[in-house]
């Protein structure tokens, strides 16, 4: 059921206003008797809730809110984004939310599970221990972990997630997915007919709304950009931006304000929640595993290093860790990446001497951004960006 | 040193300790020598046992880079190594020993030999990484990132981090116990096709009784602490641990020492000698210590502070009994599960959702008496940082149990001010009478 207040809007100005309140559907939702679950990452296993008529709802920060209660539990020296997202939690920003679902998605992100129960107390709450390797018992532990989640929702709930409900959600998220891809598509001429920042708002709004109406908002969304008149402008860089958790405008309208269009990402919000899609088998479970697990590309994931005669051979293990990324530079025209990691980000900070050697190897430009999570310290970094789109322009 | 000055000393050391010192020294030498001979030397994460004794099973020297930080921090190499990193576009901001360790690595690659200024004899180039997945994103992220100067291949030995509810799940523990195996499986695998020979079963079997016999031992030493006065001061655990934790020798002649130290200890309390003078406070200390400066600890011994508990993360996991597991690899599997869950069922209990990290500190300040906890944030080791707060807020609130916060680093250790950290002393001391009261009015033990 489409709210009276959203009806009024359409496509990329619903998505807009959705983004900058993320909170007035999802009441209205939860004013209609639905139940809402925050997640964290790309880990946990949403088909699951949706399977369920659980809302999933993406747990994000807050740029514009100064981290104050935070300092009571997570010391400065951990990734901002988690201190603002515990910041929000304290401030009962998240109080609408009937249960959580976390996952090992990043070692804080794991402390930040057992945190965020110590300090919120949430109704339900379930954190799933997602391996670190894509080794063979890896991923038969993961999915044996996949069906404990299972099982605890199912006491939650009070009601079975039988196995056509689960195809069913897979079916619905991967339409989503497929939907997003669509959307991406759309960045592939040039200039891209939607922005960067828009992409982001876009993705924002679905990540806070049940499925359905994510597919409805985005098919409204494709409709909508591909008649509109007002694409965004033709600049001569067209970038790939890379790195840790960008939920908010803020440094894509730096960038592209600074003479260059973002065509492809690789962060969170954004391909590594929707690209990678469910290949159903007659076990469901095991294709959310391999998904979740083995799909989602992102450093924090340990792939194999090709070996040969004893040694590991370095190009080849840039080749399986970073070749995905070939794909996005070739079919989006992609002629320069930003790098861009949170500060105490490990998973990312370690990935970027590596990746950049990826990089020259396939001679494509590249900068690497740090930033502390607030809107004066993407600001800062506009003079950087001036500087990378001036020498690749 | 003259009798007069041993005399003076504020912290009775125990004999026992410095043989397990000297295994952990001899560490770096024995690689090094053993990759002279074309033997097989791993650098290897913190792993609890279960990697290193596969690993020693086979065969295979192991040096652990972590330590290897600490001892080029001691020494005063490890600027250079961090500039290396710097320079090679590591951020600074990531773990201190993980960089050292980056810039050894490249100056290994340019001088294709082990560097001339590397303390204590360097680490060989090795022939394998053995990075894990325990507690700390760093040691699986920092080994890939060796790729760009090692060729040695990497594999990342998987550890389960339940959550305290989920692993009171039916079948969890078990689950999780089977996946640890399993990965033992999967890397003895690994191993065999590397190194292009077999596991010598027998010698696995015998390890791995003898790291439950060495933990066991390191137990005792410790639950023995909790004696008043206490015996065995903190500088004396950080210098035995290390003998434990990288597995720095034989665990048969490591346990043999550890024994030898319960029993120091256990003549030192029937005799009512305590590890200072006199012990006026009981503190546990948080973390890693400041260890170019630990001197530090004389100081405060002399003001009464006894330092009787440490970290949870070093200390050995609660003897728990093996004996009836026939399958050497579910023994070892079901110690290193131990040493992250041990406190899991008490923390369920207590209504801790923390089991690891957070709760263990509750029950060690508990157990070990302690008057207050000095807390010491790493700046560029998050993992050991993470919880600080937590802990702080919950000793307080539960246990009214102070804390002290005195900031420091693994490689800056200019970061430690000791003077600073003096000067609050006082006024902790202070601090620390207060709850004593309020812990008695509260009807507490003590
Ligand atoms: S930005 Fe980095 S540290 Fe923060 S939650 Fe994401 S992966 Fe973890
Ligand atoms: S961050 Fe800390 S725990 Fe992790 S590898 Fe570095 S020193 Fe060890």
């Amino acid at each position: 059921m489409v709210g009276k207040t959203e009806q009024t809007v359409t496509g990329l100005a619903r998505a807009r206003a959705i983004y900058q309140d993320r909170t007035r559907r999802i009441n209205e939702l939860k004013a209609g008797g639905r139940k809402v679950f925050g997640y964290l990452d790309a880990y946990p296993v949403l088909e699951m809730l949706t399977a369920l008529d659980i809302i999933p709802y993406a747990i994000l920060g807050d740029l514009d809110e100064p981290i104050t209660r935070a300092d009571t539990c997570l010391p400065t020296v951990v990734c901002p984004f988690l201190r603002s997202i515990m910041d929000l939690g304290l401030k009962g920003r998240y109080d609408f939310l009937d249960g959580i679902a976390m996952a090992h998605s990043c070692e804080v992100a794991e402390k930040v599970a057992h945190i965020w129960r110590i300090y919120l107390k949430p109704g339900y709450a379930h954190f799933i221990d997602t391996p670190h390797t894509t080794h063979a018992s890896a991923i038969r532990q993961h999915r044996e972990l996949l069906q404990e989640f299972k099982n605890t929702l199912e006491s939650f709930a009070g009601k079975q997630i039988t196995p056509e409900r689960l195809k069913q959600a897979i079916a619905l998220h991967n339409r989503q997915r497929d939907l997003v891809r669509q959307l991406y598509d759309l960045r592939k001429p040039d200039p891209p007919l939607i922005s960067g920042a828009e992409m982001l708002q876009v993705e924002i709004a679905v990540m806070s709304l049940p499925v359905e109406e994510g597919n409805e908002l985005l098919t409204e969304v494709i409709n909508n950009v591909r008649e509109r008149r007002d694409v965004p402008p033709l600049k001569p860089v067209r970038l790939l931006l890379w790195g840790s958790m960008i939920d908010d405008t803020a440094l894509l309208d730096v960038i592209e304000s600074a003479g260059a269009n973002v065509v492809i990402d690789d962060t969170f919000v954004g391909t590594r929640a929707f690209f990678s899609k469910v290949e159903l088998t007659d076990d469901p479970l095991d294709d959310l595993a391999r998904r979740y697990l083995v799909g989602i590309q992102n450093p924090r994931t340990f792939r194999e290093n090709p070996i040969s005669d004893g040694r590991k051979d370095y190009m080849a293990d840039l080749e399986s860790r970073f070749g995905y990324l070939k794909e996005y530079i070739q079919e989006w025209n992609v002629n320069g990446v930003i790098l861009q990691a949170l500060r105490y980000c490990d998973i990312h900070a370690y990935e970027v001497p590596s990746l950049r050697d990826y990089l020259n190897r396939i001679g494509l430009p590249s900068t690497y951004l740090e930033h502390d999570y607030s809107k004066a310290a993407m600001e800062q970094l506009r003079t950087r960006v001036q500087a990378f789109i001036e020498v690749i322009g | 040193m003259t009798t007069e000055e041993k005399k003076k000393r504020a912290i009775n050391r125990l004999k026992s300790m410095y043989p397990l010192r000297a295994l952990v020294d001899g560490m770096y030498e024995k690689a090094v020598e053993a990759s002279k001979h074309g033997e097989p030397v791993a650098w290897c994460m913190v792993n609890w046992w279960a990697g290193d004794t596969v690993l020693h099973a086979m065969g295979v020297h192991t040096v652990h880079p972590e330590d290897y930080g600490a001892v080029c921090a001691a020494f005063g190499a490890a600027q250079n190594y961090l500039d290396i990193a710097g320079s090679e576009g590591f951020p600074s901001h990531m773990c201190g020993y993980a960089r050292n360790c980056l810039g050894y690595a490249a100056k290994l690659q340019q001088m294709d030999e082990i560097p001339p200024d590397a303390p204590m004899g360097g680490m060989p180039k090795p022939t394998l990484l053995l990075g894990s997945g325990y507690f700390c994103d760093t040691r699986y992220k920092w080994f890939q990132a060796l790729g760009r100067y090692l060729d040695a291949p990497v594999w990342v030995l998987e550890m389960p981090h339940p959550g305290v509810h989920e692993s009171r799940i039916e079948g969890a523990v078990q689950r999780d116990i089977s996946f640890i195996v399993n990965e033992l499986k999967e890397f003895i695998a690994f191993l065999e096709k590397l190194l292009g020979k077999k596991m010598d079963w027998d010698r696995l079997e015998e390890l791995v009784d003898a790291t439950i016999e060495m933990n066991r031992a390191w137990h005792e030493v410790n639950e023995l602490r909790k004696a008043r006065p206490c015996p065995m001061h903190s500088r004396d655990f950080w210098s035995s641990m290390p003998a434990s934790l990288y597995m720095a020798a034989d665990p048969r002649e490591t346990a043999k020492l550890y024994w030898q130290m319960r029993d120091e200890v256990k003549s030192l309390i029937d005799a009512g000698v305590g590890a200072i003078e006199e012990e006026k406070y009981r503190l546990a200390f948080a973390e890693l210590p400041p260890w170019h400066s630990l001197k530090f600890f004389d100081k405060l011994a002399e003001r009464g502070w006894n330092f009787v508990v440490e970290s949870w993360a070093y200390h050995p996991p609660r003897p728990l009994d093996l004996s009836g597991i026939s399958d050497p690899l579910e023994r070892l599997a079901r110690l290193t599960y131990q040493f992250f869950a041990g406190y899991f069922e008490d923390a369920y209990d207590s209504g801790d959702a923390w089991g690891y990290f957070a709760h263990p500190y509750l029950e060690l300040a508990r157990d070990y008496r302690c008057d207050g906890m000095v807390l010491h944030p790493l700046l560029s080791c998050r993992t050991a940082t993470n919880h600080l707060l937590v802990i702080q807020d919950q000793l307080l609130e539960r246990l009214k149990i102070p804390s002290l916060v005195i900031e420091g680093d693994i490689v800056d250790l200019k970061m430690f001010d000791p003077a600073d950290a003096l000067s609050k002393a006082e006024t902790f001391e202070e601090t620390m009478d207060h709850y004593k009261q309020v812990r008695k009015a509260e009807g507490m033990e003590w």
